[in-house]
Parts: C-alpha cells; sequence; structure tokens
C-alpha cells in the first residue's frame, strides 16, 4: 500500500485529503508544520508528500530543500492562486508538481498518480512510445506523424525528449532552458517559448486544444500525452 | 505694484526741489519774455508775470506758487517801471501787484494741491480696490484653509514692501501658522504693525507685518488696508473650510455607498452559493432520504459547480482588496500574450461550450513584460462576462493584434451591448449593466480587469461590436515603448 505524508497546518483540508485518500487506498499520514513534516519524511519514508506551503514554522520552500536532502520520493505542492513564485520557487528546489487550491480531489489523484510512477524505479522507458499518430523513437532519434518523418531540429529534438521523457511532469523554464540550451541558461524563456511553438507546430498539437504539451504560463510546460509502448 | 503711497498726496503740502526749482525758473522765464514788452505795454508785462505764478502754482504746488509770488512781485517793478532795473518799491500800485500775486499764488496753489490729493487718494482707492479684490479670487480657489493662509501670507509680501508676515490662527480647534519671507533675509527690526484676524466679531488670530530695517513706518492707510484684506483672509478662510466639510461629507457618502453596495453584492453573491452547496450536502447526508443515482450527481454536480463560483468571486474580492489598498502590483516577466490567450481559451473551453469561440492570434507577436496570472484573470473575466451576456449559440471573438508597440487584446460578442453613456461606469467596481441587472455576477470583473491593465501601463476600453453587441478591448504597451 502506498503510504501518503500530507503537511498542511489546516485540520479541515487534512481530514478531508486523508478521507478521499484513504477511500483510494493510500495509508495517510497527517501532520501541520514543517519540522513534523521533515521528521515524518525521514521516520516513515512514505511514498508520496502533500505540501501545503503556507506553513507555521517552516517556508515551504525550506521543507523542500531539506527533504531533498535525504530522499527522492516526490513532492506535490498545495498553493494558492496567486503564489506563482511561490510555485516556481519550490518547483526549482526540487518539487515535482503543484496543485492550485482548492482542487479537484480527481486531479490531485491524477497528479499524485504520476509523480509516483515517475518515482518507480520499474524498467526503463521503452525507447519507442505511441501517443496516437505520433511515435518517437528516442533509441534512434525518429519522430513521425501519421507514418511521416518529422524534420526536427536539434533543439527541437532535445527539448521533446526532455518532455516525453518526464511524461505528467511540470517542467519550469529554467530546468528546460538548462538541460536543453546548457547550464548557463535559465531566464532565456523567449528562446523556450519560439522552440515550443515550432514543436507544437511539427506535431499537429493545437495549444487552445492541447492534447500533447500544456503551457503553464509563467511556470513552465508539461507532457500530458499517455503515451504506449510501441513495437520498434 | 505699492499700494499705499503718500508721495502724490504729499505734492502741494511740503516744499520740494521741484516746487523751489519752478518757483524761482517760472518768474525768471517771465522776466525774460516781459522785459522787451515792459516799457511800451506795462499791463501785458504784468499778466506775464501772473501767468507765471498761476503755473508754477499749477505745476509745483502751493509752496512753488508762493516763491514765484515773491519774486515776481519784486522783478516786476524793476523791469516794468522806467527807468528799468531800478528797485524801487514805495508806489501803492507795487505793493498793490504783490498782494495780488501772492492771493493768486495761495488761492491756486491750495486748489491744485486738493485736487492732486484727491486725484492721488482716488487712484488710491482705486488700487487698494484691485488689490483686495485679487486677493478675493486667489484665496478663494485655495480649497484648504491651510493653503488660504498660506497664500494669504504671501500675497501681502510686495503689495505692502514687507520683509516678513507672521499669521496665527485657530481654528475649529485647529492652530494653524503660515510665515512669508523677503527674499534674502533683510535686515530686521524695521516698522512692525499687527492685525487681528476676525470672523464675525470673534478674533481667531493675529497677523504681523513686518518691514525692512528702515522702511516706511505703516501709514494709517496701510493699516486699514491690511484689515480689510484680513477681513478678506478670514472669509476665505471660512468658505475652505465649509468646502472641505463638504467635500468630506460626500466623500463619505460615496464611501458608504460604495460600502453598502458591497455588502448587498457580498452578502447576496457568497450566501447564494453558500445555500445551494449546504442544501446539497444536507439532503445528501439526510439518512431518512434515499436518492437515485442520477439525484445524487446531480446534487453533487450542484455543490461543484457552486464551490468553483464560491471560489471565483472570492478570488475577485480578494483582488479588490488589494486594488483598494495599492497592493496590486504585476510580478512582470517577459511573455507572450497570445500564450495566455490560448491557455485561457483552453481552459475555458468546458465553460463556453454553448458558444461559438473563435481566435485570431498573429503568427508572430513580440513579448511584452505582464504578470501571466493577473493577466490570464483579465483574459477569464472578459471571456466569463461574454458567456454570461451573449445568447447561446452566438459567437465570441477572441483577437489578439500588435499595433503601436502595444498587444491589443480585443473579445467581442454577440450579446445587447453596453450603452455609450455607460462605457465608464461599468468599469466600477459593482456596477452592472442597466440592460442586464438580474445578470448573475458580482460586477467586479470589469473593475479588476481595468486595475490590473491599468497596473500593466495599459488602458482598457468598450467599443461598439459591428456585428451587434460589443467589443472589450485592452492594449498593455510593450517593452520598447518603456522610457
Amino acid at each position: 500500500m502506498n503510504r501518503v505524508l500530507v503537511v498542511d497546518d489546516e485540520p479541515q483540508i487534512r481530514r478531508a485529503l486523508r478521507t478521499s485518500l484513504e477511500a483510494h487506498g493510500y495509508e495517510v499520514q497527517t501532520v501541520g508544520t514543517g519540522e513534523e513534516a521533515v521528521i515524518g519524511a525521514a521516520e516513515t519514508a512514505p511514498e508520496l508528500m502533500l505540501l501545503d506551503l503556507g506553513l507555521p514554522d517552516l517556508d515551504g520552500t525550506e521543507v523542500i530543500r531539506r527533504v531533498r536532502g535525504f530522499t527522492e520520493m516526490p513532492i506535490i505542492v498545495l498553493s494558492v492562486r496567486d503564489g506563482q513564485h511561490d510555485k516556481v520557487a519550490a518547483l526549482d528546489a526540487g518539487a515535482d508538481d503543484y496543485v492550485t487550491k482548492p482542487f479537484a480531489m480527481e486531479e490531485l489523484l491524477a497528479r499524485a498518480r504520476a509523480a509516483m510512477r515517475r518515482a518507480q524505479p520499474g524498467e526503463p522507458p521503452a525507447p519507442s512510445m505511441r501517443y496516437g499518430s505520433l511515435e518517437i523513437d528516442l533509441g534512434r532519434r525518429l519522430v513521425t506523424l501519421d507514418g511521416d518523418a518529422l524534420r526536427l531540429t536539434p533543439t527541437e529534438y532535445l527539448l521533446l525528449e526532455a518532455l516525453v521523457t518526464n511524461p505528467g511532469k511540470l517542467l519550469t523554464h529554467q530546468w528546460l532552458l538548462r538541460k536543453v540550451w546548457g547550464q548557463g541558461y535559465g531566464t532565456e524563456t523567449t528562446y523556450l517559448r519560439t522552440y515550443v511553438r515550432a514543436l507544437r507546430k511539427k506535431l499537429g498539437d493545437d495549444a487552445q486544444a492541447p492534447q500533447l504539451i500544456v503551457t503553464e504560463p509563467g511556470v513552465g510546460y508539461r507532457w500530458i500525452a499517455e503515451g504506449s509502448g510501441a513495437e520498434s | 505694484m505699492v499700494v499705499s503711497e503718500e508721495r502724490e498726496a504729499e505734492v502741494s503740502a511740503k516744499v520740494t526741489v521741484r516746487g523751489i526749482v519752478i518757483g524761482v525758473l517760472a518768474p525768471a522765464i517771465a522776466t525774460v519774455v516781459a522785459y522787451p514788452i515792459a516799457p511800451s505795454r506795462p499791463e501785458i508785462s504784468i499778466a506775464v508775470f501772473m501767468l507765471a505764478v498761476v503755473i508754477a502754482a499749477v505745476a509745483g504746488g502751493l509752496w512753488s506758487g508762493l516763491i514765484a509770488g515773491i519774486l515776481a512781485s519784486t522783478i516786476r517793478p524793476l523791469v516794468v517801471v522806467d527807468p528799468q532795473l531800478t528797485f524801487r518799491l514805495d508806489s501803492v500800485e507795487d505793493i498793490a501787484t504783490g498782494v495780488v500775486f501772492l492771493s493768486v499764488a495761495l488761492v491756486v496753489g491750495l486748489l491744485v494741491g486738493q485736487a492732486s490729493e484727491d486725484r492721488a487718494r482716488a487712484s488710491r482707492r482705486e488700487r487698494e480696490a484691485r488689490f483686495l479684490g485679487t486677493l478675493s479670487s486667489t484665496l478663494h480657489t485655495r480649497e484648504v484653509p491651510d493653503r488660504v493662509l498660506d497664500e494669504f501670507a504671501s500675497v501681502l509680501m510686495e503689495p505692502f514692501a514687507l520683509s516678513k508676515v507672521e499669521i496665527d490662527a485657530t481654528l475649529d480647534g485647529t492652530d494653524m501658522r503660515a510665515v512669508a519671507r523677503a527674499n534674502g533675509e533683510a535686515a530686521a527690526g524695521g516698522p512692525r504693525t499687527s492685525v487681528r484676524l476676525l470672523a464675525g466679531d470673534a478674533p481667531i488670530g493675529t497677523l504681523v507685518a513686518e518691514r525692512p530695517a528702515g522702511g516706511r513706518p505703516f501709514s494709517r492707510d496701510d493699516q486699514l488696508l491690511l484689515e480689510a484684506a484680513a477681513r478678506q483672509a478670514t472669509a476665505a478662510l471660512d468658505r475652505a473650510r465649509l468646502d472641505a466639510r463638504a467635500r468630506n461629507a460626500q466623500l463619505d457618502a460615496e464611501t458608504n455607498q460604495l460600502r453598502a453596495a458591497m455588502f448587498s453584492s457580498v452578502t447576496h453573491d457568497l450566501r447564494t452559493p453558500l445555500a445551494s452547496i449546504k442544501a446539497g450536502v444536507t439532503s445528501l447526508l439526510d439518512s431518512a432520504v434515499h436518492h437515485d443515482p442520477g439525484q445524487e450527481r446531480e446534487l453533487l454536480t450542484t455543490i461543484l459547480e457552486e464551490t468553483d463560483r464560491l471560489n471565483r468571486l472570492v478570488g475577485n474580492l480578494l483582488d479588490l482588496a488589494r486594488i483598494r489598498a495599492g497592493a496590486l502590483t504585476p510580478t512582470r516577466q517577459p511573455g507572450a500574450m497570445d500564450e495566455i490567450v490560448e491557455v485561457v481559451l483552453a481552459r475555458m473551453r468546458s465553460r463556453l461550450a454553448d458558444h461559438v469561440v473563435t481566435a485570431d492570434l498573429p503568427a508572430t507577436l513580440p513579448d511584452v513584460s505582464v504578470d501571466p496570472v493577473q493577466l490570464d484573470q483579465v483574459l477569464t473575466n472578459l471571456l466569463e462576462n461574454a458567456g454570461r451576456h451573449a445568447p447561446k449559440g452566438s459567437e465570441i471573438g477572441v483577437s489578439v493584434l500588435w499595433m503601436h508597440g502595444a498587444v491589443q487584446v480585443r473579445v467581442s460578442d454577440e450579446g445587447p451591448g453596453i450603452p455609450l453613456d455607460e462605457r465608464d461606469r461599468v468599469f466600477e467596481a459593482f456596477y452592472r449593466g442597466s440592460s442586464s441587472p438580474e445578470t448573475p455576477g458580482s460586477g467586479l470583473g470589469l473593475a479588476i480587469s481595468k486595475a490590473v491593465v491599468v497596473a500593466h501601463g495599459g488602458r482598457i476600453w468598450i467599443e461598439d461590436n459591428p456585428d451587434g453587441g460589443c467589443v472589450v478591448a485592452f492594449e498593455i504597451p510593450g517593452e520598447d515603448d518603456k522610457p
């Protein structure tokens, strides 16, 4: 059974999350402070942490930093709408994802499942993945749409690779820039946007009804398509 | 401008160098003129001397006339009587002529003096009236009592040739003080005078005026004029005080009105979803009632929708509170407006499912510095409004264009439109259009949108939609436009 550590100073939220998560078969531990969160993460080694950023004692980002000192377990941040800065800071500090309060339970559960799946050591990702009519073969660096090979620039390919190898994960601008362009980058969001746009166009994804890449304005991008291993 | 000046009034009363010169010069010229004609026409030469005396009295005043009279009556016999230049003052005729000359000088001199004094007084009165008039209009444009006093103090300086003015007054229990000083510290210790400020008969303060050391002492006229000016100042003070009170009252009334509107709106808009939620939940919790799965789902859907509505309203109220507190500061970062439009459209797709949504986005668009969360909120508000007011099946269009160094976003609908005279008011908080008073909505969306757009240095406005309905457009200046 998966253990989840819920960190929130509001007892009502703790109760609601405990009830809903237990109904979905999770084992739930709830704490109300950042100190307790760090201790709980160390002692019970849960598979997932749901972390509210507005804690009475420690800054949420600080909690993430401390927890990241000893574990790579997925952390999903629960934040309010306006905390864009906090969200980005939390993600850059090592959080895996965020959900904005008030959230729908199904959304939270989907994010939680995706985060835990990514964290599974499991088998290495299939070298070739199929997303509807789109097929991406990372081993051969080949991308085909409806059977036709797409001509991607090296940067476009690296960007696509970064996205598909982190399915469901919210990748911040900074993370993507460093991953694709190199360590010296981090603020050149215009590059990123230009390439995401070009990539979307080549992959046939509509930003107004995205099936592959979702934009999180001011934060980053997320690959949302569920792939299936394809025969290569 | 010097308001009160005594020099002109003193012309006839005092002996001046000018008076002496005229008094001497006039008979001298008369002598030169009369000398050649005197032996043959003595009566004309007498007339010439008489003329000299009159001219001297008119031009130089009383003393000038008298000097001329004495000289003329002394010289005349020397010139007129044969043999010329023989001094002789024995004839009754000479003495009589002298008396006549002096009498004429006296009468004319006094008359002229009187006239010039009258003239000086009239022109002084005119200047005083003009000064008081200007003072009154200057002071009455000041809206705050403090400003009235400051203005009053400084306005007195030049006309009265003062070096310093100090005013102390107490109005409605508030002590006020105004001090004006001449440019360049003049030597202190000059003539001083003080005037009381009276409101009706009650003294409310004191004005102390000081001239530079060695300055002219304050005359009775100065004193009277200062008192008149002080009366003007107290009147202006009184009016400014009443104005301020009226303004405060109006502000209070507006605030109260807004507060009342806010309370009624918030009470209604918060309670309605809460009522639905509570009704739904208590119904579901009631063990005595059995709901079939369809009813249960319907109740739960209602609860979900009402929760979302409540969430949006609370978000709007928080934004409004931030605007009021001046805390709506955008966290700006370079961003593409079309990207925000795409995200909002993707999210709003299901909520606008009853309408035909079209988007017209340019292939390329320069970056603008924006707060993506706040701009997302603006677009969401505009699209929600369009969806709320436009009939089902009608078209809602979103277009983005780059114009004059700014990105412009336009949301058009085919709803009832907004009358011209309401196009400013719809951006006020809690204002609901007259055409749709019953449409749900907090009346906050446009107010918040405006505040956000303005905080980004942009503007927002309403146009007619050529296809019927209206267009709400806003623009945010691009990076290059900023100084």
